[in-house]
């Protein structure tokens, strides 16, 4: 059966597109709108609430943290979990099903449940750590973890490792040099298309910043839950901002997989 | 009255032509391979005998009822696919019942007649396993199963061994012969593989460029080859341009030369040779090849490599590269064959 | 040997990685585990905490609201994403690509943006609310009801299972519909006895996924009705970082009731596909 692009799965793709893209247009809309109060269409026209924002000291501070933040969270995470996977798949693959298991953890305990105890654990005496965002970078480790580690996982599951560990040793390579002159460019293609999906994945977490941090570090999210009060339309062109920021990672992420 | 009878067949793809103009017919019983290199249209082809996917033009009869426009599931016709196509989600048995299960057939029967074919193919003992616990040579049975057990009128087989290893491969090829003997049943067999098609077949429909370019048995085939294609495609022959075989040979033609390796000797003393063995030349073997009963020497005549098979009999010496060597050829088998001309479609 | 050697010494560099996990991921879940068994301000050891909060009508209200919306939006979802996914599956080339790409945008865009999206187009005074007004139809929606709460958690579930079902799609090849159908089943048949049961392990899998998804999110419904509205993630975030009354004991009680749930369906799933039956194994 030759695939053809036929009417009916045409038409069902589109107006899927159309009713799940409507939430997006109607914001993308409200935030270059004056005003609307009723009718299909806003009032008029303005970029005044871009402008208002981009100049607002407070929103780019909390870009900036978000940026540094979820930067900083993959950082930790790719120098934890890249020499991990290795370690496991090279040394101990019996290992592989426990790690399989222990990444699901993230996905039983929800970050509302673990910020339960992150809060007790990290507010005392001799560490204090809420509050500040040093907290959210092990925090956000454990929200990219089960990704990033599927993703090499998978890529090191392709890559015969034993055979090319064994040809590297042959040739006079030790492990660590045949790690980072073989291995890891092998993984780039995947760690790339990884750090961009978690990337935005991160980039749109809430929980753990609003109870772990709060006011006192706003990332964009706590930013945004905080200007509810202010204009519907300003709140949209936050919004918008922070979407083209996703619309970035994805396509990024999109390209870095083309390449392969 | 031919049991299958296709006419004037025709299939494309948005403009670019798959196959066109095919004739053929099957009498009933036969096993008739269709063979070719990949591409060459012959997988859509069985296809659309098939119904799985729709002509452009011509006519196909089974039994003289015309079938062209009937859907795949009325034509009483089985197919094997290459990937087998077992259903992932049934037992062996289970799958080897659906066709059963689809005509309704009482339960009764169902299992009786689902013993039979699992003993059929020799698979007894793994009825309850499912497909992902079987090698690929038992799936190759289960699915072979499968296609018997619904009785067809016409059995077709797409490339159905080639994604098994060599061993099995010609193990299941002679059972799949058997069978077939066993069952008269009608077949049209598909494979890339000229070997498997020599061996198999009553007849061979040869294709290329969509165009069937030879309809013979085995032995026409091999013996008379229509055109340099067909040499080149079933392989072990020397073929020569005109220019080589005059250097070489001395031959002159418009055409290219086709000799099998096997109808050249090498001069031996005091022998006498038949009136056709003629042609001395005198050529240098460069190396040689031992090929169980057969040493294949590569032998330089005039600049020109010619092959040339002997029988190894442990009484006769191996001739060693560089031995000087006196050729004949049996004039019967020197074949002139044209270039394919048939263009690409 | 050196290999042996060379192993001991990687077990150590395994250690970062460990501590890490446990401090911020297996700690937390033993203190609140611990803690939950800790009543009156701490004092006390007991399951208190359980009793009151079974005993409770609020609380009881907040898991059943919780169950209520997870099961519905995951339904709604998965049936709207189904056929999607097919004809997605269908298709190819650009149309594809980019419904991936806006699928993969939109599932990561939830939380608090989509609910002020949804406010601005489905709020009080939505743009789209206006506009159905004045067609005279959907009068009496209100976004911040369970029906609303369904309808915006299935929008962020609905990318989420297309993503999800698109492999297990592409796992059902063209082969089966076409030997089922020489062998005289119908498209009806075929579904009902190879498509399917094909399917169904990447049906359950992702209905758990979507399931545990908005069992465990909180951000969309607190950003919608600012901690109103009765869920058991909103309850326990008022436990821990409200601003009237904080009890991380009771807090931890209901977390060990939501990860009870959480681990249920997970296992459940896991002994749903094991058995060799639905294992569909695609060579």
């Amino acid at each position: 059966m030759r695939r053809s692009n036929s009417i009916g799965h045409l038409s069902v793709i589109i107006v899927f597109m159309s009713i799940m893209m409507l939430p997006l247009l109607g914001t993308l809309l409200y935030s270059i709108s004056t005003s609307w109060s009723s009718g299909m269409l806003p009032d008029g026209v303005t970029f005044k609430w871009y402008k208002i924002l981009f100049v607002e000291h407070r929103f780019l501070q909390a870009m900036m943290n978000s940026i540094m933040v979820c930067l900083g969270a993959l950082i930790l995470t790719l120098i934890l979990v890249v020499p991990t996977a290795f370690i496991v798949f090279y040394y101990f693959p019996f290992l592989k099903p426990f790690m399989n298991f222990i990444i699901l953890l993230p996905f039983a305990v929800p970050p509302v449940v673990s910020s339960v105890g992150l809060l007790q654990i990290f507010s005392n005496d001799v560490i204090t750590l809420t509050g500040t965002p040093w907290i959210l970078l092990g925090a956000y480790f454990t929200v990219a973890l089960p990704f990033s580690y599927r993703a090499i996982a998978n890529n090191m599951a392709n890559l015969n490792l034993q055979d090319m560990l064994d040809a590297a040793h042959l040739l006079g390579a030790s492990t660590f040099r045949a790690f980072f002159t073989i291995v890891l460019p092998n993984l780039k293609t995947g760690l790339m298309i990884s750090l961009f999906l978690s990337f935005s994945l991160l980039i749109g977490e809430f929980v753990f910043a609003n109870i772990l941090v709060g006011t006192r570090f706003e990332t964009v999210q706590v930013y945004l839950f905080n200007m509810k009060a202010r204009s519907g339309h300003f709140s949209s062109a936050v919004v918008v901002s922070y979407f083209l920021v996703i619309m970035l990672m994805t396509i990024l992420a999109g390209q870095w997989g083309k390449k392969q | 009255m031919s049991f299958l009878r296709a006419q004037g067949l025709e299939k494309k793809y948005d403009d670019s032509l798959v196959f066109t103009h095919i004739d053929f017919a099957l009498e009933k019983g036969e096993f008739v391979t269709l063979l070719g290199p990949s591409g060459c249209g012959k997988s859509t082809l069985l296809r659309c005998v098939a119904g799985l996917t729709q002509l452009d033009e011509g006519q196909l009869f089974i039994d003289s009822a015309n079938v062209t426009d009937l859907p795949a599931r009325e034509r009483g016709i089985a197919m094997v696919f290459q990937s087998y196509a077992l259903f992932p989600n049934m037992t062996v048995r289970e799958n080897i019942a659906f066709g059963l299960k689809m005509q309704k057939v009482p339960l009764s029967e169902r299992s009786r007649r689902v013993i039979e074919a699992i003993e059929l193919v020799e698979l007894g003992g793994k009825e309850q396993r499912y497909p992902s616990e079987l090698s690929g040579g038992q799936c190759q049975r289960v699915a072979l199963a499968r296609s018997l057990i619904v009785r067809p009128r016409i059995l077709l087989l797409d490339e159905p061994l080639s994604a098994l290893d060599a061993r099995i491969r010609k193990n299941l090829r002679e059972q799949l012969r058997s069978i077939q003997k066993e069952l008269g049943l009608t077949t049209l067999f598909v494979t890339h593989d000229q070997e498997e098609a020599l061996t198999l077949s009553d007849r061979i429909l040869l294709m290329n460029h969509g165009k069937i370019i030879q309809n013979g048995t085995a032995e026409a085939i091999y013996t008379e080859p229509a055109n340099a294609f067909v040499v080149r495609f079933i392989g072990n022959y020397n073929l020569l341009s005109s220019t080589q075989a005059y250097q070489a040979l001395g031959i002159k033609s418009e055409k290219q030369i086709a000799i099998r390796p096997e109808s050249i000797y090498v001069r031996e003393e005091g022998r006498q040779y038949a009136d056709h063995v003629r042609h001395p030349v005198r050529g240098q073997v460069v190396d040689y090849l031992l090929l169980g009963n057969v040493i294949r020497y590569r032998v330089n005549v005039s600049g020109v490599e010619l092959l040339v098979d002997l029988l190894n009999r442990s009484s006769e010496r191996i001739f060693p590269a560089g031995a000087p060597l006196e050729l004949l050829f049996n004039t019967r088998e020197i074949r002139e064959v044209d270039e394919d001309t048939q263009e690409a479609v | 040997m050196a290999f042996y050697k060379a192993k001991r010494a990687a077990l150590l560099l395994l250690a970062p990685f460990i501590l890490t996990f446990f401090l911020f991921q297996v700690l937390p879940l033993l203190w609140v585990l611990v803690n939950s068994f800790k009543s009156n301000m701490g004092e006390e050891w007991g399951v208190d905490n359980y009793q009151f909060i079974l005993e409770s009508r609020y609380f009881r209200q907040a898991i059943y609201n919780s169950l209520k919306i997870s099961i519905y939006s995951s339904i709604a979802g998965m049936l709207l994403a189904l056929p999607c996914a097919w004809s997605l599956h269908r298709l190819s080339g650009r149309l594809k690509e980019a419904t991936l790409t806006i699928s993969n945008m939109i599932a990561n865009f939830s939380g608090v943006p989509l609910a002020f999206a949804f406010v601005i187009l489905l709020g009080a005074n939505g743009c789209l609310i206006a506009l159905l007004d004045q067609l005279n139809i959907g009068h009496g929606f209100n976004l911040y009801s369970a029906f609303g709460l369904i309808l915006i958690y299935s929008y962020f579930q609905i990318p989420l299972a297309i993503l999800l079902m698109l492999p297990a799609m592409e796992g059902l090849r063209d082969e089966w519909q076409e030997a089922a159908c020489l062998l005289g089943a119908g498209k009806f048949r075929y579904w009902l006895n190879i498509g399917l049961p094909v399917l169904m392990p990447g049906i359950l899998g992702t209905f758990i996924i979507l399931f545990a998804n908005a069992m465990g999110t909180m951000a969309t419904a607190f950003a919608l009705t600012g901690g109103n509205y009765n869920l058991l993630t909103i309850r326990i975030s008022n436990l821990i970082s409200g601003d009237i009354f904080l009890d991380p004991w009771l807090a931890s009680a209901l977390s060990m009731i939501l990860v009870f749930i959480l681990m249920l369906v997970t296992l459940a799933n896991e002994w749903l596909i094991k058995p060799g039956r639905l294992r569909a194994k695609v060579k």
